[in-house]
């Protein structure tokens, strides 16, 4: 009895204590939430996560992949998780999916394009601009084409040659969503290469290796990219977003739309393609606000970058989730309200693709269910009308800016023409003026390549790769016949096939710079000597 | 000819100065002190207690053991903010024993006479209210097992023999009255075994019972972010201990609650063994249980978590005879800083670049958004490089770089210095035989050079490699190491194979291997000489042009095994080895953790059917060992250790404001509005400067910024190198880690540059730089002008941060015509045949010498 009074004394005095907290300067007050899931899009998460400690929210994020974020959430050992794909209810291995009863809802955060990273070198250069098509993809993530100097890969490039060598695909060993978003792309568009292949249809999270294949499984995006960027990279090529490649200066495939454009998955790119995404609108559905893509894959706009898609937030929306407490749901809610408007802002120089404002305002609908599970959340304000967002047109909530800004495809990146000679992976924007067909000079835009226009060989001794017209050494004959589009001196795609520099000629030139270097020290010398020895002979001679 | 012979002569002499090398030694370290050492505190806490055991005998007589007279210390417990280690240290307690491999949460569980430290809510003061006193049930615990005992047999219910322990708390179920029904807590009560509860009571009011991990306060969740702060920690054999404890505020432990309000403790109780009752007859289990005294030896490990005897574990902390014993150490927290307002409507203005500034940009925001004259500053992390590249594209006002950068625009760039910090070799390395952390550890450039050359072989995975049978497994085995570092364990770790760096182009990457190359012992390592050991440069590293701004992974070795997980994932062992990742943050996470980013692991996936790489296991306390490059803010905010680093033979420098205004001082301004560079060569004959300093640079273009955005920029170099240089952890201020960039003394140059370079990236238009112009109008007149090369290496060390000495700032004039950097050439065999070249020469000119000399007396003879 005494004991239940002291408990009501202890709890009437700490209400007290709360109450009578005079408010400090922000009015909020936050408590520090957790998350892990997906290292697609945890670079740019971590930026938003330094940004909001200047508003003094504290927010951990630690990646993992996009599996072990949903796992975590639905053990209810995170506040969020972030992840590429909804909950599979029953996952391709027949393990349980799901949130585990924990009440949540879907939050796209940001979007960004799958980008495939590759090391290929032409006699010591790195190939730079290579492009691919779907199909061409999928049958080397299937070991169907098993070498760069496939005549696929070839005709995807124009007819530029690459060297006989093996191709080694690295894929992601841990469950991740960046395979869950390519395998639902190859499943989608390529279904009779990749189901075979994966025995049974639908996407994974675990990619199927193949024993005796070449292919490398490597834990992360990090990993993944230290593997291809690596010395004996050379012939790797890997799924990762395309921050990472960015991150490194390292090329991206340029892949095939449907257009019959090779593009490279940059923000503008990015946004085109997902104008096409339909987003589930049914409110009533668990999966509502989840992605469907198959518009995106088929996207017809010159511009669109096939494999692009959105990364989600999955933030607990119960009214009694165990771990959940105003402080925390506030948090939650003014780290979204960031995110989603003032932190799109560096969503491109990041290698991420800003979210339109009508995804943005779904999402503010989402963040409204914290305030729901909790009254005294406060959201005023926290509206897409004070939002930093930068694809938002004020008149037309609808339309994604940044998709009608986005610069045209240049013509040497059409099927059939090029390949241009612009490198990938610094993600340019390209030329901003649209339009830029021109066949001289498709440099423009490329501020990393030396002065445009300069390929005419005027480095001089330079390698076969410089000059459009090169003469393959195998077969004697003129190469790479159109050239017409390519200026620039960032020709990488080479028609001969180099297999790396000769440490052979090195070696000879040194032991030569040697021995003359040797000549060059003793021969005066020895000359000299050699006409003393005989002048002495002489003055002996005399006495 | 005598001429000939005279210079033949003095050929010699320099030859033999060479060979010999009679540079003089100058010896002994610089004290390892912090970057920023905080002035000497007034609060702290210090208090001394006699801890007894006692045991009532079956006769009623009462036998005490010796009584350990414990004190307690504590450096700092005002003001604290959330996440801050404090360091506590204490002596006389009773030696532990089977210490376990990480002394965090429950794992410390299995130890013996452990010292249990753990944040309270409430203060131990029999004068204040109940709800504000502490209690067993306001001490913060991230499991069950460290509060309550489940259904234990009566052999493991010691308590209910407690000497001290009041009447219902000896009960078979006990801790919460009323006791919670089957339904909420069905493991708990289940005769004939024993259950104690000790509830959690939150800052809210609420009661979790502690009765499974379901009835546990949220942050107590299984993996969460923040590994637990409360531990058993492990007391010496000589009795004495210490521990950085991390206390958490109510933003990181919002259940715990404590804030600037709510007042907090930091309990330590040393386990001294439980207090026992007059034992039944015969002795019951209980009792028995309770006069346990140990099975392990003092100084002993327990790695394999053996049971121990719950009578002198940490588990029973809250039983009354432990409790009692109890040191409180009252802790309050500061105001939070204020925080900018998430509904700003000021879109942030962005500042691309170093990482190595992250640490003050936190502090230095606020200062920023909280003024509604003032802008909304934002720095994004990213790699030098693409920060260089935002700016000159436009994509961001300016970029925060540590070095020169090409400019691939045609606009002048300007760099104003904003602040002088750095990078360090961090590390947590464990003495061996539980002897606690080691503090002192050293580096010379060729060891770092086998680091991130991966010349060390790692394991038996990488014996195999080509080419480096006989050099040691790790550096913990590397004779140059252990010459160095004596009284290190010499059990070699995987991790000991690497230094865990960046992936990215960086110019903290570009300066560390520029130190390298100005150091001969590494160079010749690097061109394929051995080390005096017979340690020889993995070959594919061999006479790999240094400096790199971006440390490529030139290996390609993949181990031949039997491991079929390894078959099946076929892997650059060294790669997975180096790990590197993408920032220092994650660098210095993994230091502070203890979890090397070492990928070796090769497991079973049950759950898919594959067969997997990943990273390997944290590290075990009391054998930890590992190496990470971190930015200095990084350091000096997560507590890491900084590696001194060699300068001249045999002088080691580590990062403190003394070897940081010491490099400082060595900077060399090209021209107006460019960067100081600190050459290594310089910092080497300087022998004082810690070779880590670097100066970070907000550069932006002085021509064609818009001139909002160049206001902005403007702005921004005058208030952070003004009010951003006060030293503090408030909104605007410099934190530690960080030299000041001060108007007076060594840091005086680069305060004028930035206010110069600020003028004119707010003029945007780059005004004609006389080359006979100093560098700026206030400072440096008069003396000096004409002397570039200022000596300021005092053999004393004199304190150049205090700036008292006008010698110690040496002014530059800007050179008249800065001259392209020139690129190194060099080839091995045409270095190494040169000198043998001219040396075969002088040998061949004595040779004909000599027989010009004899030859006619031999002639005359014959």
């Amino acid at each position: 009895m005494i004991r239940g009074v002291r408990a009501l004394i202890a709890f009437a005095l700490s209400l007290a204590c709360i109450a009578v907290l005079p408010g400090t300067a922000s009015a909020t007050v936050y408590a520090q939430i957790e998350g892990t899931g997906s290292t697609w899009s945890e670079l740019i998460v971590q930026q938003w996560i330094a940004d909001v400690d200047a508003n003094g929210m504290k927010v951990v994020y630690t990646g993992g992949g996009s599996t072990k974020g949903r796992k975590d959430f639905s053990q209810d050992s995170t506040d969020f998780a972030i992840s590429e794909i909804p909950y599979q209810g029953t996952d391709e291995r027949g393990q349980a999916d799901t949130a585990n009863g924990r009440e949540f809802a879907y939050l796209p955060i940001v979007a960004g394009g799958t980008a495939f990273t590759y090391q290929l070198k032409v006699g010591n250069e790195l190939v730079r601009n290579l492009r691919l098509s779907g199909e061409t993809i999928a049958e080397i993530f299937t070991n169907q084409i098993t070498s760069w100097d496939d005549p696929a890969i070839s005709k995807d490039n124009n007819g530029r040659k690459f060297p006989k060598l093996p191709i080694t695909p690295v894929v992601r060993s841990d469950g991740s969503g960046t395979t869950a978003q390519f395998t639902t792309w190859m499943d989608h568009e390529y279904p009779s290469i990749w189901r075979p292949y994966f025995g049974q249809s639908g996407l994974t999270s675990y990619y199927p290796k193949k024993n005796g294949t070449r292919m490398i499984s490597q834990a992360g995006s990090d990993q993944v990219m230290n593997t291809i960027k690596g010395f004996s990279g050379n012939g790797m090529i890997g799924y990762v977003e395309y921050s990472y490649p960015i991150n490194a200066d390292y090329p991206v495939v340029k892949v095939l739309n449907k257009a019959g454009y090779y593009v490279e998955p940059t923000q503008y790119n990015t946004a085109v393609a997902l104008t096409k995404a339909k987003i589930n609108q049914d409110k009533t559905s668990q999966l509502y606000l989840t992605q469907i893509l198959d518009g995106v894959y088929t996207n017809p706009d010159p511009r669109a970058y096939p494999i692009s898609s959105y990364s989600y937030m999955i933030i607990p929306t119960g009214a009694d989730d165990p771990r959940m407490s105003t402080a925390k749901r506030q948090t939650l809610a003014d780290f979204m309200y960031y995110s989603l408007c003032s932190g799109q802002t560096k969503a491109g120089p990041y290698g991420y693709s800003p979210l339109p404002l009508n995804l943005v305002q779904a999402g503010f609908d989402q963040i409204a269910k914290l305030e729901k599970a909790d009254p005294d959340v406060d959201l005023t304000d926290r509206d897409v009308t004070s939002c930093n967002n930068p694809t938002f047109d004020g008149k037309h909530l609808d339309k994604n800016l940044l998709a009608e800004i986005a610069p045209q495809s240049e013509a040497c990146d059409k099927v059939g023409e090029g390949p241009c000679g612009t490198e990938t992976g610094n993600n340019d924007p390209g030329a901003p003026g649209d339009g830029d067909t021109g066949t001289g000079d498709t440099g423009t835009g490329d501020t990393s390549s030396g002065g445009p226009g300069d390929g005419t060989g005027s480095d001089g001794g330079g390698g076969p790769g410089d000059a459009p017209t090169a003469i393959d050494p195998d077969t004697g004959l003129p190469v790479g016949g159109d050239t017409s589009a390519t200026g620039g001196d960032a020709i990488y795609a080479n028609p001969t096939t180099l297999v790396s520099d000769r440490t052979m000629d090195t070696e000879a030139f040194g032991w030569l710079a040697a021995l003359e270097l040797l000549a060059l020290v003793l021969v005066p010398g020895l000359f000299v000597a050699a006409l003393r020895r005989r002048r002495p002979a002489r003055t002996g001679g005399r006495p | 000819m005598r001429r000939g012979i005279g210079a033949v002569g003095a050929l010699l002499v320099v030859l033999a100065g060479l060979t010999v090398g009679t540079v003089p030694q100058q010896a002994g370290a610089s004290p390892a002190e912090p970057v920023h050492r905080a002035a000497a505190k007034k609060d702290g806490f210090t208090e001394t207690k006699t801890l007894t055991r006692q045991f009532v005998q079956p006769d009623g007589s009462t036998y005490s053991f010796p009584s350990h007279t414990v004190t307690v210390t504590a450096d700092q417990t005002e003001n604290l903010r959330g996440r801050q280690r404090i360091h506590i240290t204490w002596k006389g307690a009773q030696p532990s024993g089977g210490r376990a491999s990480n002394p965090y949460g429950e794992n410390g569980l299995n130890q013996e006479y452990p010292v249990v430290i753990m944040q309270c809510r409430g203060t131990d003061d029999p004068s204040l209210p109940v709800a504000k006193q502490l209690r067993p049930q306001t001490c913060w615990t991230a499991s069950v097992a460290q509060r309550s005992q489940i259904t234990r047999s009566e052999s493991e219910a010691a308590w209910t023999a407690d000497l001290d322990a009041a009447p219902e708390d000896k009960e078979r179920v006990s801790g919460v009255d009323p006791f919670p029904t089957a339904e909420e807590c069905p493991t708990a009560d289940i005769a004939p075994y024993y259950t104690r509860l000790t509830p959690f009571v939150a800052a809210n009011g609420t009661t979790y019972p502690a009765c499974d991990a379901d009835h546990m306060p949220p942050e107590a969740a299984v993996g969460a972010a923040f590994p637990p702060s409360e531990l058993a920690a492990f007391t010496d054999t000589d009795g004495t201990g210490s521990v950085q404890f991390e206390v958490r505020s109510d933003v990181e432990n919002e259940s715990l609650g404590c804030n600037t309000k709510t007042a907090c403790s930091i309990v330590v109780i040393p386990i001294a063994g439980l207090s026992c009752d007059r034992p039944a007859d015969p002795m019951s289990r209980a009792d028995q249980a309770c006069r346990k005294g140990g099975r392990f030896t003092p100084g002993s490990s327990n790695f394999a978590n053996d049971g121990v005897d719950q009578a002198v574990s940490p588990a029973l902390w809250w039983s009354a005879s432990n409790w009692k014993n109890r040191f409180s150490i009252p802790i309050t927290f500061g105001l939070p800083p204020d925080a900018c307002d998430v509904l700003d409507p000021r879109a942030p203005t962005g500042f691309y670049g170093s990482e190595l500034l992250a640490q003050a940009a936190l502090q230095w925001s606020p200062a920023y958004c909280l003024r509604k004259d003032r802008f909304k500053f934002q720095l994004n992390q990213i790699s030098d490089e693409a920060g260089w590249n935002n700016m000159e594209a436009g994509i961001g006002v300016a970029a925060e770089v540590s070095s020169e950068h090409d400019r691939r625009g045609t606009d002048p760039v300007g760099y104003a210095p904003t602040a002088v910090t750095g990078f360090s070799i961090g590390y947590q390395i464990d003495k061996p035989d539980n002897a606690g952390e080691f503090t002192n550890l050293r580096l010379n450039a060729r060891l770092i050079l086998k680091l991130l050359s991966q010349s060390y072989v790692g394991s038996d995975l990488g014996r195999g490699h080509p080419g480096m049978v006989h050099n040691p497994v790790a550096i913990m085995n590397d004779p140059e190491f252990v010459a160095l570092n004596p009284g290190l364990s010499e059990i070699s770790q995987e991790v000991g194979a690497t230094v865990l760096s960046l992936s990215n182009s960086s110019d903290v990457i570009q300066q560390l291997t520029d130190y390298i190359t100005q150091d001969r012992d590494a160079v010749d390592f690097l061109h394929g000489k051995k080390d005096p050991w017979g340690m020889v440069i993995n070959p594919e590293y061999e006479n790999l042009d240094l400096p790199v701004a971006l440390w490529p992974l030139l290996d390609s070795y993949i181990p031949e095994t039997e491991s079929d997980c390894r078959q099946k994932n076929p892997s650059v062992y060294f790669n997975d080895l180096a790990a590197p990742v993408t920032t220092m943050r994650k660098i210095a996470e993994a230091l502070l953790d203890a979890w090397p980013n070492v990928q070796t692991r090769c497991d079973f996936d049950p759950s898919t059917g594959l067969y997997k790489l990943g990273r390997i296991d944290r590290q075990s306390f009391g054998s930890r060992f590992m190496l990470g490059i971190v930015s200095l803010g990084d350091a000096a905010r997560y507590g890491l250790r900084s590696a001194a680093l060699e300068t001249k033979p045999g002088r080691y420098v580590a990062p403190n404001d003394r070897s940081l205004g010491a490099a400082v001082a060595l900077g060399r301004q090209s021209a107006k509005y460019q960067p100081f560079a600190i050459d290594q060569a310089d910092l080497r004959k300087a022998g004082n400067a810690y070779p880590g300093a670097m100066i970070v640079y907000t550069a932006a273009r002085l021509q064609n910024l818009p001139q909002e955005d160049a206001d902005k920029v403007a702005d921004f170099i005058r208030i952070a190198t003004t009010e951003g240089q006060r030293r503090g952890s408030g909104n605007g201020e410099l934190p530690e880690g960080f030299l000041p960039i001060e108007k007076k003394g060594v840091t005086a140059e680069l305060y004028d540059s930035a206010q110069d370079v600020a003028d004119a990236i707010e003029a945007q238009q780059e005004p004609k730089s006389h080359p006979t112009d100093g560098p700026s109008d206030d400072t440096g007149s008069g003396d000096g002008v004409d002397s570039p090369v200022t000596p300021i290496d005092p053999p004393a060390d004199p304190e150049p941060s205090t700036g008292q000495d006008p010698s110690a700032t040496p002014s530059v004039p800007p050179a008249a015509t800065p001259m392209p950097a020139t690129e190194p050439v060099g080839s091995t065999l045409a270095g190494g045949l040169l000198p043998m070249l001219i040396l075969l020469g002088a040998i061949g000119c004595v040779v004909a010498t000599a027989l010009r000399l004899t030859l006619p007396v031999l002639r005359r003879r014959g």
